[in-house]
């Protein structure tokens, strides 16, 4: 049934390594949300095929990736995902910028308990900055949406 | 889906748990991490790529003029280095009058690095350099001008190096000048540490170079950390405020040193030297003293050759094994021409050394 079920492990793939590319110090702040982007968009186009357990795996290996406590990432993944696939139906109706604005929130809420985590476990970052890469990711969303659609109706996956 | 997300925070918080109070998920994620710190060179090969082709086109006056300059620093080096084992040696003998330990050498070994913490509020490098190399958790890391940073999480190949100038790290350090003692913590920006809870009164200034004082056992002692850049007395402050600035690169240097120091207690490594000395007594004692053991040199071990001069004969056999360093006693001079057991606790070389 499904088809060219690869092409979204290999956007994972690509995302991740988004994710932990190098930037500048500046932009280093502002590094968008890779994983959550992808996850939030195939969770929406195809909520049979990418859930939380997939966004609970991935969350697994950004874990190692960036050495923070094991679950942590996983955990953010997942309550994401878990917020995008209650909000689908009524995500799929809304217009682009207004899908802006509730990735916007859910990333928001994602960053905070990813901060309150972090706080617990010792490394409280002294600023309220965290929410900076909700709000780069929600800027991107529209670009990421449609080129990963793009690349779906190419792929014809599903 | 509620019931799977329920099940699934529930593992999350599990595992944090265990991750951060047992040992137990360390192999796991060495495992995962096998595959999973490629993408660290992945996301670097361009950058490798860039300097493979630039040094493929370099042209031939820029190559000679390079080598020009390496030959003239190497000349300096050399000539600093001479110096250096005088006054090493100088220092063994007035350390021995003193009855003092004598110092100790550390090994290092060249490492590069691959990647940053993509986490902007943690300052934490990845080096090509992990536990099948010997590296241990805790390891100091320096680079050509000082200290770095520590190995905080071990990987078969990696290995992570949390900087000096992480809001979490602190650093015992002594002012070069007078030997007052201080700690220097990270505040999370890379060019600043300070130091804490120094009294108004103590003899600080600006300029005021800053060296680990090997408290703490977890850096050597000697090496050069930050340089004070100002001390801010504040009559509304209980402590004067200085701020230092870390003399190693944090943020730009790509080649590190890997600091394989000497575990043994000050009793052991007294013995050793006894023990070394004595055998060299017996055999005649004509071999280049003291000196040698002490005199810090870098051992790059895919090299052993490479290291000339009279300092090499007892820093060889420390080279042919650099995979158990900390364990290996072989730092301390002749002693190591006969390969001791790997880790001697006091008594055992008593009873095997210099006697027969």
């Amino acid at each position: 049934m499904s088809r060219n079920g690869w092409m979204v492990w290999l956007t994972f793939a690509i995302g991740m390594l988004l994710s932990v590319s190098p930037l500048p110090q500046f932009m280093e702040i502002l590094r968008p949300l890779w994983l959550a982007l992808l996850l939030a968009f195939w969770a929406l186009a195809l909520p049979h095929k990418v859930g939380m357990v997939t966004a609970w795996c991935l969350g697994l290996a950004e874990d190692v990736l960036y050495g923070t406590l094991l679950g942590q990432n996983a955990l953010i993944l997942t309550l994401i995902t878990f917020l995008v696939l209650s909000l689908q139906q009524r995500l799929r109706m809304f217009p682009m910028w207004q899908q802006s604005l509730v990735i916007l929130v859910i990333f928001g809420l994602a960053q905070l308990v990813q901060l309150w985590l972090s706080a617990l476990t010792g490394n409280r970052q002294p600023t309220l900055a965290l929410v900076l890469p909700a709000l780069v990711s929600a800027l991107l969303w529209p670009w990421v949406s449609f080129g990963l659609r793009g690349l779906r109706r190419r792929f014809k996956i599903n | 889906m509620g019931v799977r997300l329920l099940v699934l925070v529930v593992l999350s918080v599990a595992l944090m748990v265990v991750d951060a109070r047992f040992t137990l998920l360390k192999p796991v994620r060495s495992q995962m991490s096998l595959v999973l710190m490629q993408s660290y060179w992945i996301t670097d090969l361009p950058q490798r790529l860039w300097q493979g082709v630039a040094s493929q086109f370099g042209s031939r006056t820029e190559l000679v003029a390079e080598n020009e300059k390496l030959k003239t620093e190497n000349l300096l080096l050399q000539g600093r280095m001479q110096k250096l084992a005088a006054l090493t040696e100088q220092n063994v003998r007035l350390r021995e009058l003193l009855n003092s330990s004598a110092l100790v050498n550390e090994k290092v070994e060249v490492a590069e690095l691959i990647g940053m913490d993509p986490n902007p509020f943690t300052h934490r490098i990845i080096i090509n350099k992990g536990e099948r190399d010997g590296v241990v958790l805790g390891q100091p890391v320096l680079d050509a001008r000082g200290l770095m940073g520590q190995v905080v999480e071990l990987m078969p190949y990696t290995s992570r190096v949390l900087l000096l100038t992480d809001t979490t790290h602190s650093i015992p350090v002594q002012v070069n000048r007078n030997g007052l003692r201080a700690i220097a913590s990270g505040t999370g920006n890379p060019e600043r540490l300070e130091l804490r809870h120094v009294a108004d009164t103590a003899d600080i200034k600006e300029g005021d170079l800053l060296v680990s004082s090997g408290l703490g056992q977890r850096f050597p002692a000697g090496y050069p950390v930050a340089t004070v850049k100002e001390v801010i007395h504040d009559s509304g402050q209980p402590f004067a405020i200085v701020r230092a600035v870390p003399t190693a690169a944090l943020n730009r240097s790509r080649y590190l040193l890997l600091v394989f120091s000497d575990n043994r207690t000050a009793e052991e490594r007294a013995n050793d030297a006894a023990q070394a000395q004595e055998a060299q007594d017996q055999q005649g004692g004509t071999v280049t003293p003291v000196v040698p053991a002490t005199v810090p040199k870098p051992v790059v071990p895919a090299t052993p050759a490479a290291a000339t001069g009279p300092a090499t004969a007892p820093a060889t056999p420390a080279a042919t094994a650099p995979v158990k360093p900390v364990a290996h006693p072989a730092p301390v001079k002749p002693a190591a021409t006969r390969p001791a057991a790997p880790k001697p606790p006091a008594a055992a070389p008593a009873s095997t050394g210099g006697r027969e």
